[in-house]
């Protein structure tokens, strides 16, 4: 019973994925409808993880599945910020596309496959299951990117995440076929059982997990994998981007601590690795964001400038107790923060989302000063300012840091966080310190308005969570 | 020692058709070139005695997908006048081979340290339809099950993408 229990957002998600797909084939069914069911689908699914809880580690149906899906409290937290970026996305795209006609039922239809990838990545325990997730989660992701058609910038985009991600694709199995050729298995646990009776670094071991983590740093846009963030960000429409910059993120980051964390020789042999590739995202993505003129490729350039942190939290786990709370508080803090900014943008920017750049929102708090307000909360949370969520999640990820004896990684950590703030005030800036050029009329924007405000409850209470309990 | 002599030609077929993919002009010489490669796989299937994955290989890739990407390439009827003319391709390939160069000697390296076996003679039924059956429906029925969204997912979105779109209400 627990094991059905444990699966059942899970089953929610794709049952509704496949309700909403059949009834895009009726004529007289509308866009509203299917947003306002897939809403539904994403809160019920919400509220039973919630309620199903966890406790310790179980296998979901050990005796059929063989050991391939497992559930803790990390994959409950993770299943449960995917799911509200789900449900906030349902939203945000519910006011979007009542002013950019280019949508479909089927939007909603594909979104709901992509959770559902999401939710099997998180608890896929298992090499293979592990890639399938990650496929039926790009695929649909690459779907939402390119689905306006007209747009050129998005047809750009879905080029180009297809081909890379096709790359990243073909290297996890290459991982997978190596990792499968010294342990004989493709389960996380043998592998980790593996190289606590031989090596970590056996060549086949060393080269496998190469490959996996070339794929899995490329979905999570870390350092050199990073050039197609900006360009595809940029060209996906706005709901959608939110919904890839968050939810995609924290499934990734959840199948990679997964893994990592369960042999100490694995970890640790790749930790040098990681501690560069975490320097390196920081810094970079902080150089690429303060180029930017437009607000959805600065978002991108932080997007990247997040995993560098978030893959500051996986040099720090501790693989004798994991508990993944530090990467799973800063991806609820960073979802919070980043969704609620693209719900903003998403009424803010107008019909072919034509205010995108800093210069746009000049003034807009003389205007629309709650909204501005609400763009101020965001910023504020992802630049790390307290009492917001981001300051908390930045906090945990460097004291775990610091924990683990990474001093120089803490250091550099909040180094990258005060170069951050530049872009993040330069918006705020803008907003409340210049002139009104712009009306910002909107219409018909009841749900992303809410959307943003629900979420800037969020920020704080996501904040607040930890000193109170 | 005649199986290893297979092996070689196989492998090396099938890596040189994979390089005539992605270096002919003409998207017809591409896919003719996939199609040795596919072949050429099969082969080494064969070699592995998987018998249900060689008959696979042979009919749905190699047969099947492969004809409807050559049906879809003649279909197009593409001249060589329709052809983008690539100005500094030449450049792009050295970049990629100075991409792939270390992956490459780093997988060398892998590979030369996988001790050596002695080929043992797996049993009769090995990598017939009833086993590969059997450990399909046993031991990866998840991976089995959950493969039906990926698919579904791949269709909804190829509707999606390419075909008649009516507008949202």
């Amino acid at each position: 019973m627990n094991d059905f229990l444990s699966l059942l957002p899970l089953l929610i998600i794709s049952s509704g994925a496949i309700i909403l797909m059949l009834l895009a084939a009726f004529e007289k069914s509308r866009l509203e409808t299917a947003s306002y069911l897939s809403m539904g689908f994403f809160a019920v699914a919400f509220f039973v993880q919630l309620l199903v809880g966890c406790g310790p580690t179980i296998v979901i149906f050990n005796n059929v599945f063989n050991g391939m899906l497992a559930a803790s409290n990390f994959t409950q937290a993770a299943s449960l910020i995917i799911l509200a970026c789900g449900f906030f996305t349902a939203m945000t795209t519910h006011s979007y596309f009542k002013v950019n006609h280019f949508s479909s039922l089927e939007f909603y239809a594909i979104m709901m496959f992509g959770a559902c990838g999401m939710l099997l990545l998180t608890l896929s325990q298992e090499l293979i299951t592990s890639f399938i997730a990650l496929e039926i989660m790009s695929l649909a992701i690459y779907v939402l990117v390119g689905y306006n058609r007209s747009n050129v910038k998005a047809a750009e985009a879905v080029l180009k995440y297809l081909m890379l991600g096709a790359f990243a694709g073909a290297f996890f199995t290459m991982g997978t076929a190596l990792i499968y050729g010294g342990v004989k298995s493709t389960k996380f646990v043998e592998i980790g059982a593996f190289c606590a009776a031989n090596s970590a670094t056996a060549p086949l071991i060393l080269g496998g997990t190469f490959f996996i983590f070339v794929a899995l740093l490329f979905k999570a846009a870390a350092f050199p994998f990073h050039a197609w963030v900006v360009d595809v960000y940029d060209g996906a429409s706005t709901p959608v981007t939110g919904f890839m910059a968050t939810a995609l993120k924290t499934a990734i980051f959840t199948v990679f601590a997964n893994f990592l964390a369960q042999n100490s020789g694995l970890h640790g042999s790749w930790v040098t690795f990681l501690f560069y590739i975490s320097v390196l995202t920081m810094f970079g993505g902080n150089l690429i964001a303060i180029g930017q003129s437009n607000l959805k490729r600065m978002l991108a350039a932080s997007g990247i400038v997040h995993s560098g942190y978030l893959l500051i939290a996986l040099v720090a786990i501790s693989t004798e107790h994991f508990t993944g709370s530090v990467i799973a508080y800063y991806l609820a803090a960073y979802a919070a923060g980043t969704l609620g900014m693209f719900a903003a943008l998403a009424y803010l920017g107008g019909e072919g989302e034509k205010r995108c750049t800093f210069d746009d929102f000049k003034g807009l708090a003389k205007v629309r000063p709650y909204s501005a307000a609400a763009i101020t909360v965001f910023l504020l949370s992802m630049a790390g300012i307290p009492p917001t969520a981001g300051f908390m999640g930045k906090f945990y990820v460097i004291t775990s840091a610091i924990a683990a004896d990474h001093m120089a990684l803490a250091i550099l950590g909040i180094v990258s966080s005060i170069l951050s703030m530049w872009y993040y005030l330069r918006l705020i800036i803008n907003m409340y310190f210049h002139k009104t050029e712009d009306t910002f009329e909107t219409k018909e924007s009841v749900f992303a308005t809410a959307c943003t405000f629900i979420l800037v409850f969020c920020v704080f209470a996501i904040g607040i969570y930890p000193i109170v309990i | 020692m005649f199986a290893e002599a297979l092996f070689f030609g196989f492998a090396v077929l099938s890596v040189l058709g994979a390089i005539g993919l992605v270096l002919f002009r003409h998207p017809m010489n591409g896919a003719m070139s996939l199609v040795v490669t596919m072949i050429s796989l099969a082969g080494l299937y064969a070699l592995l005695s998987a018998k249900l994955i060689f008959a696979l290989q042979l009919i749905v890739y190699a047969g099947a997908i492969m004809s409807l990407v050559l049906f879809i390439i003649m279909f197009l009827n593409i001249q060589d006048s329709d052809l983008p003319t690539e100005k500094g391709r030449w450049l792009y390939q050295l970049g990629g081979i100075i991409v792939i160069l270390p992956i490459a000697s780093f997988l060398i390296k892998i590979v030369k340290s996988i001790p050596g076996s002695e080929a043992t003679i797996v049993g009769s039924g090995f990598g017939g339809v009833k086993e590969v059956g059997l450990v399909l429906f046993q031991d990866w029925l998840l991976p089995f099950e959950i493969v039906s969204i990926l698919l579904l997912v791949a269709l909804v979105g190829a509707v999606v993408l390419a075909g008649k779109r009516r507008m949202g209400k």
